[in-house]
């Protein structure tokens, strides 16, 4: 069991400015699953990228299975056998899995493309990762999951002894997960070497035999997975000990300040009531397509409702558009930070501003002084790491994009801040920062909802619990009598 | 990672804001050389008559320019604009001479039909969802085709003096500036001002960046689409009057290909075709250099057709610059 797969020996890779790694060497033992975790910007990507061929290394070895390799491109360290599943998937959407699977890689019978073998040798591929998905399918007709496992066959057809993954499961639901992970656990039986990459530590102690910690472009760390617990790695990321990873504190829970009752939606929601108080974070659990995202966007104007009534401080209210529903002092952090939140090209100033202009203009007339000084503050008070407050968001980690967006409800001065999936994607450091900043706002006597999939993140953040599951509020439970089984099985 | 590490020079430095210039108005440089190589060959460029030529000649498709621009920076384009100059200005050159309509009301008309397909082509973008090229294409081919019947494709000569001074008229006796000249700057001012300091154009950027994002930071992004594309309607139909005003005739021939050459003016210029990124000035600039270009080309006899391949070379050239410069960043 001791035999190395891969062996990283002193690696270091600069870019003008940054050491994005320094002097890195640990190894990876055969046929395990090997964790590799860290914040944005520990090196993580820059590693992997090193060992796919599109970096090269100024210094250092690397040994695949005994032999010392240099990649000088991706092909190369293709042949050599390493293969990578990235976090966006790169199949082509309008083709079949069978055609995705063999890309680049066709099979012949004679001058001709062989799509019977090739569709035969698909399916049995992906029958014997137990899981029912039909070679012939269109892709684009595969939920995320499944498409994450034609990426999977994609990678290992051919010779493959080291199988990289990127955060695979960034963006799939709790219950597409367990698929995944079954796929993974099947690859490592047969004796595939795996290095997985992922934000979520629940999933890196589920899956993973050991685990290495990057910081800084450094090697903090490399141990199997029975030495370390939860507290010790994120220790380990931080570079510092984490008190408390969700610093939820309690505040006198005010009146009734957003109540909706009995919003129906045909197909979609159905009779679901949910509300919160002012002080208090209430937490919307479920799974993907339980209709979390479409309560709340009923609830702004986003959708329309077919029946169902809204409560503000006890007075009716009707958002005929999400506009309405933001002067009636509703604030909204979306779900997907890099579609629906950012405004990537333009600074992180003029992001900052852009809810509340109003409060930047003079008789129609944008101040920009003014705009520098919301800017700066903000910047300060919700530790945004940027090199200017002119720098476009783009630039910007995960984290401090996901900052930016709470900063432009916080200048707005929201009563009612909902949150969908606000830590998705964001490092350990940066996740409970905007845990910090979720207590500010209910300590002003707003009010929180979160939505999330990560139930240790709603069981730690909130005070009250609506569960959902398929339309419907199936549960709604105080935070002090939930636990997550109770969670799950209201969820399925 | 490496792209966060960008160089760091004290904020609000001359040496920042010079290369910020140099970057954003490259073409202004282009300009001085393009201009000092006409003048090097042919001695009658650099006077004065021949620079208030190109500068009059210039004003209407700058003009259209703006709105242009104003199109893409808010993430899409317009098709119609040169077919909507066209219509306008026969419109307007119609009602005067074969209706009897005084000049204001058949200019007024003119606007209002400039405006109201610009307004059609905002709806059925930001609405109905039907793909700019496709809309404004439509919207292209009803304009050419009213314009036919309106005119019956002949010219419409002789306009009433009293419009004269908008596109012959000087300020300053006969050898003066002209008045489109300081129309076209000032309307420029105009849009530079609107576009950096109101709210309406901060929301253009916004919503031509990202405009999913823009609806989620309360944006009400239908509406501002069709506004955009309402204003950049009127614009060319007043692009279209000044061309009328300046031929002292409306032809169907009028504002021919300007849908083009407004494009290219704005792209060569350095207004991104992707949406969310240009300036006003940039357009300006683009629209000087194409004009100063053929300008320059047709003064020293170059034949027309090799100057419309060279226009596509430019056109090819500056997109590339663009994209080599944006890649070494």
């Amino acid at each position: 069991m001791d035999k190395k797969i891969l062996e990283i020996q002193h690696i270091s890779k600069s870019f003008p400015g940054v050491k994005a790694l320094d002097d890195v060497s640990f190894s990876v033992t055969a046929g395990s699953i090997h964790a590799l975790v860290g914040e944005n910007g520990a090196g993580k990507s820059t590693l992997i990228k090193v060992l796919a061929g599109i970096y090269h290394p100024e210094e250092g070895e690397l040994i695949l299975d005994g032999e010392k390799r240099v990649f000088k491109t991706p092909h190369a360290s293709q042949v050599a056998g390493i293969r990578v599943v990235h976090q966006e998937l790169k199949l082509v959407n309008t083709l079949t899995v069978t055609e995705n699977i063999f890309l680049g890689n066709l099979k012949y019978k004679g001058h001709l493309v062989d799509w019977q073998a090739m569709e035969k040798a698909a399916q049995e591929m992906l029958d014997s990762m137990g899981v029912v998905i039909r070679a012939n399918e269109i892709v684009e007709n595969l939920s995320v999951a499944k498409q994450q496992i034609v990426e999977i066959c994609k990678a290992i057809n051919g010779e493959c002894k080291l199988l990289i993954m990127d955060e695979p499961s960034a963006t799939i639901t709790l219950k597409e997960q367990e698929i995944m992970f079954e796929v993974v656990r099947k690859l490592k039986s047969r004796g595939v070497s795996i290095i997985y990459i992922s934000h979520r530590l629940e999933e890196v102690f589920e899956l993973a035999d050991e685990v290495t910690v990057l910081r800084d472009g450094k090697h903090i760390k490399t141990l199997p997975l029975e030495e370390v617990d939860r507290k010790k790695l994120i220790a380990l990321m931080v570079g510092r000990e984490l008190v408390n990873e969700y610093p939820k504190i309690k505040v006198e829970i005010g009146e009734m300040a957003l109540e909706a009752r009995n919003i129906c939606r045909k197909g979609v929601l159905n009779n679901v009531s949910i509300n919160v108080h002012k002080g208090e974070i209430v937490g919307i659990a479920g799974l993907v397509g339980a209709g979390r995202t479409e309560t709340v966007r009923a609830i702004l104007g986003i959708d329309k409702m077919d029946s169902g009534e809204v409560y503000l401080y006890g007075k009716k209210i009707v958002n005929n558009t999400f506009e309405e529903a933001i002067h009636r002092g509703l604030g909204l952090i979306p779900e997907n930070r890099k579609e629906q939140g950012i405004l990537p090209i333009m600074s992180v100033k003029n992001n900052i501003s852009i809810v509340n202009l109003g409060k930047i203009l003079e008789k129609g007339i944008i101040l920009e002084k003014r705009e520098t000084r919301y800017a700066e503050e903000y910047t300060k008070k919700l530790n945004i790491a940027t090199p200017s407050i002119e720098t476009e968001v783009q630039y910007l980690s995960g984290g401090n994009q996901q900052k930016v967006i709470i900063a432009r409800w916080m200048l707005q001065n929201s009563d009612i801040i909902i949150m969908d999936e606000p830590t998705r994607g964001v490092d350990v450091g940066a996740k409970t920062e905007i845990y910090e900043l979720m207590n500010e706002m209910i300590k002003e006597g707003k009010a929180v909802i979160m939505i999330s999939s990560e139930l240790p993140e709603i069981l730690g953040m909130s005070d009250r619990i609506f569960v959902m599951h398929d339309g419907d509020v199936v549960g709604e439970l105080d935070v002090s009598e939930a636990d997550q089984e109770k969670i799950l099985a209201m969820c399925v | 990672m490496g792209k966060e590490a960008d160089v760091k020079i004290a904020p609000n430095s001359f040496g920042v804001y010079l290369s910020k210039f140099t970057k954003e108005y490259m073409l202004v440089f282009a300009i001085l050389i393009l201009g000092l190589v006409f003048a090097v060959v042919s001695p009658y460029f650099l006077t004065v008559t021949n620079i208030r030529n190109i500068l009059t000649q210039m004003t209407a498709l700058a003009i259209v320019a703006i709105g242009q621009a104003l199109v893409l920076i808010c993430g899409a384009f317009d098709m119609s604009l040169g077919q909507n100059v066209c219509l306008t200005s026969c419109l307007a050159a119609f009602l005067m001479k074969m209706c009897g309509w005084g000049t204001l009301p058949s200019i007024l008309a003119a606007l209002l039909l400039g405006a109201l397909i610009g307004c059609v082509n905002g709806a059925l973008v930001a609405y109905l969802e039907v793909a700019p090229f496709v809309a404004t294409l439509g919207t292209q081919m009803i304009c050419k085709g009213t314009a036919k019947l309106i005119t019956n494709a002949s010219p419409i000569p002789g306009m009433p003096d009293n419009m004269a001074w908008l596109g012959r008229g000087n300020l300053g006796g006969s050898n003066g500036l002209p008045i489109c000249i300081v129309i076209m700057l000032l309307l420029f001012l105009l849009f530079a001002f609107i576009l950096k300091k109101t709210r309406f154009g901060r929301n253009t950027y916004a919503v031509g960046g990202n405009r999913e994002a823009a609806y989620f930071a309360g944006i009400n992004v239908k509406k501002h689409l069709t506004m955009v594309f309402t204003l950049t309607g009127f614009l060319a139909s007043f692009g279209g009057i000044v061309l009328l005003s300046r031929l002292n005739s409306a032809a169907i021939t009028n504002g021919n290909l300007y849908e083009f050459d407004t494009m290219i003016s704005c792209v060569i210029g350095g207004v991104s075709m992707s949406g969310g990124k240009g300036k006003i000035w940039q357009a300006f600039l683009g629209a000087m250099f194409l004009t100063l270009f053929f300008n320059g080309m047709s003064m020293l006899n170059v034949n027309s057709f090799i100057q419309d391949v060279l226009k596509g070379v430019i056109l090819i050239g500056a997109v590339l610059l663009d994209i080599f410069r944006n890649k070494k960043r």
